[in-house]
């Protein structure tokens, strides 16, 4: 296989055809925030957060999805490319609702801790949030759609690990959303519970029930006073 | 400058619903011409000399376009006609279908045997459904044996916006959900159904018969330094007299405007539709070619009458609903711009939305993952910089 020099952030890097820009930094140690992006699933390029500077190109260029080319010369943290993520951090963050106080993920999310590492804070500008009801009839899944990035992981989890297809993504622009059939809320008829989908859900759009634990088993207990 | 007409020449001339008149004008000669006397190389290199761009916007070489195609490897090979056409405030490919579909349909001939396809796509825009003479037309170019080795069918869209952007095309020809695709990989490597394609907007086709014919120097003689041949605009707005023309590129926007159009006391002319440049007056004798600006061709004329802010939000608030909600710059920045521009159209403003527009603007710009979010915003910043009065009177003053 033919092999590759790039030069990313003034050293030059060796990878091979086909790499994307993502890979050769990750095997650099080169850290470039992601989020739509996932090894084990196929790239979109969706969520925008890796774009890196390629010299010579007119836009910032999806590292997750570019591959590399022979001489190319790539910036991942210069302040054009860190302004932009952080402006599209903001942008996310300012249509997620603010209950990561008391959301499971809370300390799981991957939204949040992008937020911490490149030191967002609230956004300077307000959207208007989506708020769905909370689908919680399946055994399997509970969506919080409210909290959903659209980052697709889920869609694409389940079609290519799962083979399920049970996610689609219905309307467009802000109003766009992950839907089961036709919009019909997830129950145990369209999904099992192979639990693939909930494991690649940045924050905590999708999660498993709640347990419900012994203690709510036993008898009433009557305190006379 | 007078009109030029290279790509309408036959438009009102020919019957659209008779191809023995349209062979009386030539027709099908370059195509004969293409298969007897020029190989495929041949040919692609005729339209790369010509300098032909392409007319869609982007401005893309379209012989390198062509023979990327041509070189790329691939069992099959498609060639589409994008006639999508849905940028705001265009009509000139509509005017061109409904006058003179033979040479589009010669273009999309010599292009397949240019490429090595056997099979294109003229991908229609869903309102221009009643335009059965097309299918007609290739009917009739197929019963005289021009479409032995190539052959044509018709895709309508939906009806959204974002399907006149190449890779959401395609993605709509598949049957899928009409959202862009990143580039790399090109059409020309992996387009249509994975395989080599190239993608043409109607007016950019139009040109090839004449190119073949007269050869690319002839082409080469018209227009600019970097852009050669002429341009097909649709005018509209507060003219007098709105309609399609063709002018060699290089003309100046008030030619066009003033002198064809007829157009008084004009405020400002958005170039490109909704994503378009805004040029206030006094810049309009900026040349209309590659180099300054061009778009698709829709050029809307607002008088003095116009609001800008008016202008640019209900632009933005299209913009927004026809996002496809991929890519999340573009999905929310357009959202975001909204509600914000709204404010002001109500006097509303706050001090620091000024800045945050920019931020957001230059953001969706560098890293939207396709051409509406990142042309979205050049509205946008094209009023903040030639009328930012206009903002800044609106904003509260408590």
């Amino acid at each position: 296989m033919d092999e590759i020099i790039v030069t990313i952030n003034g050293s030059q890097l060796r990878g091979s055809e086909g790499m994307t820009i993502l890979e050769v930094a990750q095997e650099n140690g080169i850290d470039i925030p992601t989020l739509c992006y996932k090894t084990e699933l196929k790239p979109i390029g969706a969520c925008r957060i890796c774009v890196v500077e390629v010299e010579g190109s007119r836009t910032l260029v999806g590292s997750c999805h570019t591959p590399i080319a022979q001489g190319m010369v790539i910036h991942t943290h210069s302040p054009k490319v860190l302004e932009t993520r952080k402006t599209i951090v903001e942008l996310l963050l300012a249509s997620h609702p603010d209950s990561c106080i008391i959301c499971d993920k809370g300390n799981m999310c991957e939204l949040r801790k992008i937020a911490a590492d490149m030191e967002v804070a609230l956004p300077p500008f307000k959207v208007r949030k989506r708020y769905y009801p909370i689908e919680d009839t399946s055994p399997y899944i509970v969506r919080d759609l409210s909290k959903c990035i659209l980052c697709r992981r889920c869609v694409r989890s389940c079609s290519e690990i799962a083979e399920k297809n049970v996610f689609a993504v219905a309307y467009r622009g802000f109003k766009s959303k992950v839907v089961v059939d036709f919009d019909e809320p997830i129950d145990k008829e369209v999904c099992r519970d192979c639990d693939v989908c909930t494991r690649f859900c940045p924050t905590g759009a999708l999660s498993k029930p709640r347990e419900v634990g012994e203690e709510k088993k036993g008898e009433a207990l009557f305190i006379s006073g | 400058m007078p009109q030029k007409l290279i790509v309408l020449r036959n438009c009102g001339v020919i019957n659209p619903k008779d191809i023995t008149t349209y062979l009386d004008r030539d027709g099908f000669k370059a195509f004969k011409k293409a298969i007897d006397e020029l190989t495929c190389e041949q040919v692609t290199e005729e339209i790369k000399a010509s300098g032909l761009r392409g007319r869609g916007g982007a401005g893309f070489p379209c012989g390198l376009k062509w023979d990327l195609a041509r070189k790329a490897q691939g069992d099959e090979k498609y060639v589409i006609c994008n006639a999508d056409e849905g940028e705001v405030g265009t009509f000139k490919d509509r005017y061109i279908l409904e006058r003179d579909p033979f040479t589009l349909i010669e273009a999309m001939a010599i292009a397949g045997y240019a490429i090595g396809a056997k099979k294109g796509y003229i991908y229609l825009r869903a309102e221009y459904h009643h335009l059965d003479l097309l299918t007609d037309a290739i009917k009739q170019t197929r019963e005289k044996g021009f479409l032995e080795h190539f052959d044509i069918n018709i895709r309508e869209g939906a009806g959204s916006y974002v399907c006149g952007e190449e890779t959401a095309l395609m993605d709509s020809i598949e049957g899928k959900r009409g959202e862009a695709r990143y580039k790399p990989p090109f059409p020309p490597s992996r387009g249509l159904w994975e395989k080599p394609t190239i993608i043409n907007n109607v007016e950019t086709l139009m040109n090839i018969p004449q190119i073949i014919l007269n050869g690319a120097h002839w082409f080469n003689q018209i227009g600019t330094d970097q852009s050669k041949g002429t341009k097909v605009f649709s005018v509209s707005g507060d003219v007098k007299k709105p309609g399609v023309y063709e002018l060699e590129l290089g003309s100046r926007l008030k030619e066009l405007v003033e002198d064809l159009a007829l157009a008084e006391k004009v405020k400002m002319v958005q170039v490109g539709g909704a994503t378009g440049k805004i040029i206030p007056y006094e810049m309009i004798d900026t040349p209309l070619a590659f180099e300054s600006i061009l778009g698709a061709g829709a050029v809307t004329v607002f008088d003095e009458t116009r609001d800008i802010v008016d202008v640019v939000y209900r632009s933005m608030e299209f913009l927004a609903e026809e996002s496809c909600g991929k890519c999340a710059p573009c999905r929310e920045g357009t959202e975001v711009i909204v509600e914000i521009l709204e404010r002001f159209c109500r006097g509303e403003g706050l001090e620091e939305d000024i800045e945050v527009l920019q931020r957001l603007a230059s953001a969706m710009m560098l890293s939207s993952l396709c051409g509406l979010g990142q042309a979205a915003p050049i509205p946008v910043i094209d009023s903040l910089q030639y009328f930012r009065s206009a903002y800044e009177n609106r904003i509260q003053k408590n």
